[in-house]
């Protein structure tokens, strides 16, 4: 069953000062099935971001349709949470009340916003620190928060956008560990975006990889392992998935150079 | 001003060409008070006693030189009377009640001004801060209006308004506005363009997301501007109190110069001195509570 259906999707740009369009995205066709843990990596620039807001319904695409449970996107809503590289947390307002943010907008009373809010707080492991301001945390823990707050008004799918980009490889492997026993315990759909592989192969069931720009979807593969236990990135299996993907990144990266020596030049 | 030209209404700190006597370091950060913290309670007072010291140093150094040099009879104090002859002066001005009246009368309009241009102008701002049509139309308006000195304007006040409380007022109100307004503005623009787009992906109306997102974020910037209208309120009465007031520092100030009684005078100044001094800094505390969130 799919939640997320994308036909033929493509997004121009207008660049300002220049004649002809920017194409960021054309022709993407991809599903994401319901509970799936979708992965999506390209070269930089490839315009997987752009994917993320049209999915998030937070920009309209130039041509092509997307649907999320048959019903078409045409806006942002609270059925998708999106979890942002740099945190975006309200830096007016506390761990907790970053968390409480998302309900409010869902109108959730007063009361059971406090508790829900707690819940999820503690659900990320920072149980004893809802009443610290973003600035007095770590970048891990601002990223737990901002999950925490993606996660509390219980959206249907989670969309990260390179979530833990900006940490140390020590905190991105415990939170990406966290990620997958909070997708294990949620249910949730997640379409996370990423231009490392590892990253890619550890975390995702699927994983999308995309060309350079104009994006679009180049190969969609299955990774299975027989067991999740213990140290999935010392098995055989992983760094032959890390190796395959690589082939297809390889092209496409150094075409996303080419492009830039081209547009500089 | 040059840097200026052409682009959006910048935020302004300092308006250029002022004095800016009241904007003395803050005195709340002190390193040396955090370390050490099983130092006795003696040695403890000692020490702040002599930070004390230390930061006022300048100032007692001005007020010796200012009770010497008349004594000394290097300066006329015909012209420049003692410290200790201004602060008797000041001390009769206070038991005859006259200093509290015209304090009073100086305090009542600045306070006026200052509210009225926080109540109306702090809406404006967002107005404009928030709709593009809005500054467009108004930027140019502004840039011209923000460039004219207020003092410049204060004869055109007084022409059109006369002599009362209501030029007055809208004098102050008139100066107290730009601080206000350009910090509004500029809070209202330079929010966190991803916040935004965080508060948006959680289907958040325009409305909802200004009420919930730009101004809570907008309001230490706003504070800022009204940090400095609280100082200006004070400082551009003085100019309409030396015309056509029966009251008022200012025209203490004024009318004890005509009648020479120059340590009057002086008592005047140092009491806008103290008051300057004792807005400013209470507004700095105001303005620190507001902003708790804000690092850097």
């Amino acid at each position: 069953m799919n939640k997320i259906t994308i036909r033929g999707v493509g997004k121009t740009f207008r660049v300002r000062g220049e004649g002809r369009p920017f194409a960021a995205l054309s022709g993407i066709d991809l599903d994401v099935r319901a509970g799936e843990f979708l992965t999506l990596v390209g070269p930089s620039g490839c315009g997987k971001s752009t994917l993320l807001d049209l999915i998030a319904g937070l920009t309209a695409p130039t041509s092509g349709t997307l649907h999320l449970d048959g019903r078409p996107i045409n806006g942002p809503g609270l059925d998708r949470g999106v979890v942002f590289q740099q945190y975006a947390l309200f830096p007016w307002r506390t761990a907790l009340g970053n968390i409480e943010f998302g309900l409010e907008a869902k109108a959730v009373p007063g009361k059971e916003r406090a508790e829900r809010a707690r819940h999820f707080l503690e659900l990320v492991g920072l149980g004893g620190f809802a009443d610290r301001y973003p600035h007095e945390l770590s970048g891990g823990m601002r990223q737990r928060v901002a999950i925490a707050r993606s996660l509390a008004f219980d959206p249907e799918v989670l969309l990260m956008d390179e979530p833990f980009a900006a940490l140390d490889a020590q905190t991105r492997e415990s939170l990406q560990e966290e990620l997958l026993s909070i997708w294990e315990k949620t249910g949730k759909t997640i379409v996370f975006i990423t231009h490392g592989i590892d990253e890619a192969v550890y975390l995702g069931q699927r994983v999308a990889i995309m060309t350079s720009r104009p994006g679009r979807i180049k190969q969609i593969i299955d990774v299975a392992f027989d067991s999740r236990a213990g140290d999935l990135r010392a098995e055989p299996r992983f760094g032959e998935y890390r190796h395959h993907i690589w082939t297809l990144l390889r092209d496409e990266v150094a075409a996303a150079r080419r492009d830039e020596v081209l547009s500089v030049g | 001003m040059a840097d200026n030209q052409g682009t959006a209404l910048a935020p302004v700190e300092e308006f250029p060409g002022d004095v800016h006597w009241y904007d003395l370091p803050d005195d709340d950060a002190d390193p040396e008070e955090a370390d050490e913290p099983s130092d006795t309670r003696f040695r403890r007072i000692l020490r702040k006693t002599r930070s004390l010291l230390g930061r006022s140093a300048a100032v007692a150094l001005l007020l010796a030189i200012w009770e010497i040099l008349p004594r000394t009879g290097i300066v006329d104090r015909v012209f420049l009377p003692p410290l200790s002859e201004v602060v008797g002066a000041g001390y009769d001005l206070i038991v005859s009640g006259e200093l509290g009246e015209h304090v009073g009368a100086s305090l009542g309009r600045s306070l006026a001004g200052f509210v009225l241009a926080i109540v109306t102008v702090i809406p404006l701002g967002l107005l404009i801060g928030w709709y593009q049509p809005v500054a467009d139309f108004l930027t140019p308006l502004l840039e011209l209006f923000r460039n004219t000195s207020a003092v410049a304007l204060l004869p055109v006040f007084t022409l059109i308004l006369g002599l009362g409380e209501t030029a007055k007022i809208t004098f102050v109100l008139y100066a107290c506005a730009w601080p206000i307004l350009l910090n509004t503005i500029s809070g209202v623009k330079t929010v966190d363009p991803l916040l935004i787009k965080s508060a948006r992906s959680m289907g958040l109306g325009p409305l909802r997301l200004f009420q919930k997102v730009i101004l809570p974020a907008a309001v230490p910037t706003i504070f800022t501007g009204i940090r400095l209208a609280g100082a200006y309120s004070i400082l551009v009465l003085l100019f309409a109190e030396m015309v056509g007031a029966k009251a008022g520092l200012g025209y203490l100030i004024n009318a004890a110069q005509f009648n020479f009684r120059i340590p009057d005078m002086y008592a005047g100044i140092l009491t806008i001195s103290l008051l300057g001094l004792l807005f400013n800094q209470l507004l700095v505390t105001l303005e620190r509570r507001f902003s708790t969130w804000r690092t850097t």
